[in-house]
């Protein structure tokens, strides 16, 4: 998590030096705290866009030349300890050696300050949560009553698609008994007593409930339609 | 002839919520104006506002029959704990006529459903005689199993029902 938040850092930056510098500074980070490290910069890209919201700031000014000191940054890494002063950049013009030193004093200087205030801000940064958390108990019992009705509401609605389909079907198999269909087969199967019939009735209702039981109400409309047509045909 | 598992009433579980499994005997043709009540039709509380005309079969005139109308779906199909709700009671309806000529126990009113897509069921008993059947106190929490059982009605002889919603749709979840 680290060194991929390095690399992006070295890839942002407009002039890439190739010093050993940054590494060694990565390195000396990995060693003092890494898993603090990494909810540090977590919270840091957290905080980081609603602080460029309200700054106005996206990335590219902090590249530009304009500031060269990148103070805005740094201003926006020491302002919520507000303890220690900002270190003065190193005389080189870079970002990513600019960046480096302030992640480092923070955490060197105040780490428990910099977990509260983190927490903090991830709280504010998680806009989904609830205010007056209730105990998960009740949530998940409601989530649970919640999902068991829904299936009941959605099988209530099976059942009447179902209905509907095997209302036609049923007008189907009334016109096909009744001989108005326009093949000769079909209607010598039928005065043969419907024997042949019923298991294509039987085949045909399975064919419509499986395929069209899983589709919209005015595409499965359309199909059992069409399927009835061309069985009626046949 | 029984009831085949396919049975849009079987489907529809009216048979099992509301009654159980019984053997069609008579006709019973049920229509709102000119729109004659097939099962799980869909109607608007609009369309089902005055009652509709009933006509039974059966042979005898001797034979009577009771009506009863019923909204297993109060206030809402996903939480009907006013189940069932009474809407029309009509007694001594002579055979191959009409709920014209019948004794209205309990008048009709009309389906309307504030949440969700509703099933109003009409099933047809028969009396064993004249005048034996009496009105409930109450609509809501009718039990037409145990309205059977009480008039000696037995199982149904005919029994239809529809879908109804309100009129802009079903209404939509509401919080339980």
């Amino acid at each position: 998590m680290l060194s991929s938040a390095k690399h992006k850092i070295n890839h942002s930056a407009f002039s890439v030096s190739s010093s050993s510098l940054p590494n060694s500074h990565s390195q000396a980070k990995k060693n003092m705290a890494q898993v603090t490290m990494e909810e540090v910069w977590k919270e840091i890209n957290l905080a980081s866009l609603q602080q460029h919201r309200q700054l106005n700031i996206d990335h590219e000014p902090m590249l530009s030349s304009q500031n060269p000191n990148n103070s805005i940054f740094k201003d926006f890494l020491n302002k919520p300890l507000n303890q220690e002063p900002p270190p003065p950049p190193s005389s080189s013009s870079t970002l990513h050696r600019s960046l480096l030193p302030p992640p480092e004093t923070v955490l060197s200087l105040n780490p428990h300050s910099i977990n509260t205030h983190f927490d903090e801000s991830g709280r504010f940064g998680c806009f989904g949560k609830k205010r007056g958390q209730d105990s998960d108990e009740s949530r998940g019992d409601r989530r649970h009553r919640r999902m068991i009705k829904n299936r009941e509401s959605a099988a209530r609605s099976r059942a009447r698609k179902q209905e509907c389909i095997y209302k036609r079907v049923g007008a189907c198999n009334i016109s096909l008994a009744e001989g108005k269909c326009k093949t000769q087969e079909t209607r010598r199967a039928v005065e043969n007593g419907g024997s042949n019939s019923t298991p294509d009735k039987e085949k045909t209702s399975k064919v419509l409930d499986s395929s069209i039981l899983r589709k919209r109400p005015n595409s499965w409309r359309r199909e059992a339609g069409e399927h009835l047509y061309i069985i009626s045909l046949s | 002839m029984s009831l085949s598992p396919r049975d849009p009433l079987v489907v529809g579980r009216v048979v099992g919520d509301v009654v159980d499994p019984f053997m069609r005997l008579i006709s019973l043709k049920v229509a709102y104006g000119q729109r004659q009540i097939t099962n799980g039709m869909d109607l608007r509380s609009s369309q089902v506002l005055n009652k509709p005309t009933v006509e039974i079969g059966g042979d005898d005139l001797r034979n009577f029959y009771t009506l009863v109308m019923v909204d297993p779906d109060v206030p809402s199909p996903s939480n009907p704990y006013l189940r069932e709700y009474l809407h029309w009671l009509v007694t001594d309806i002579p055979a191959t006529t009409g709920t014209a000529f019948g004794n209205e126990l309990v008048c009709y009113e009309n389906p309307c459903p504030t949440s969700g897509i509703h099933r109003v069921a009409l099933m047809l008993f028969r009396q064993l005689g004249r005048q034996t059947v009496y009105a409930p106190q109450w609509r809501q929490r009718f039990n037409t199993r145990e309205f059977a059982e009480n008039y000696n009605l037995g199982l149904p002889v005919a029994a239809v029902y529809f879908n109804c919603q309100r009129e802009n749709g079903c209404g939509g979840r509401r919080t339980s």
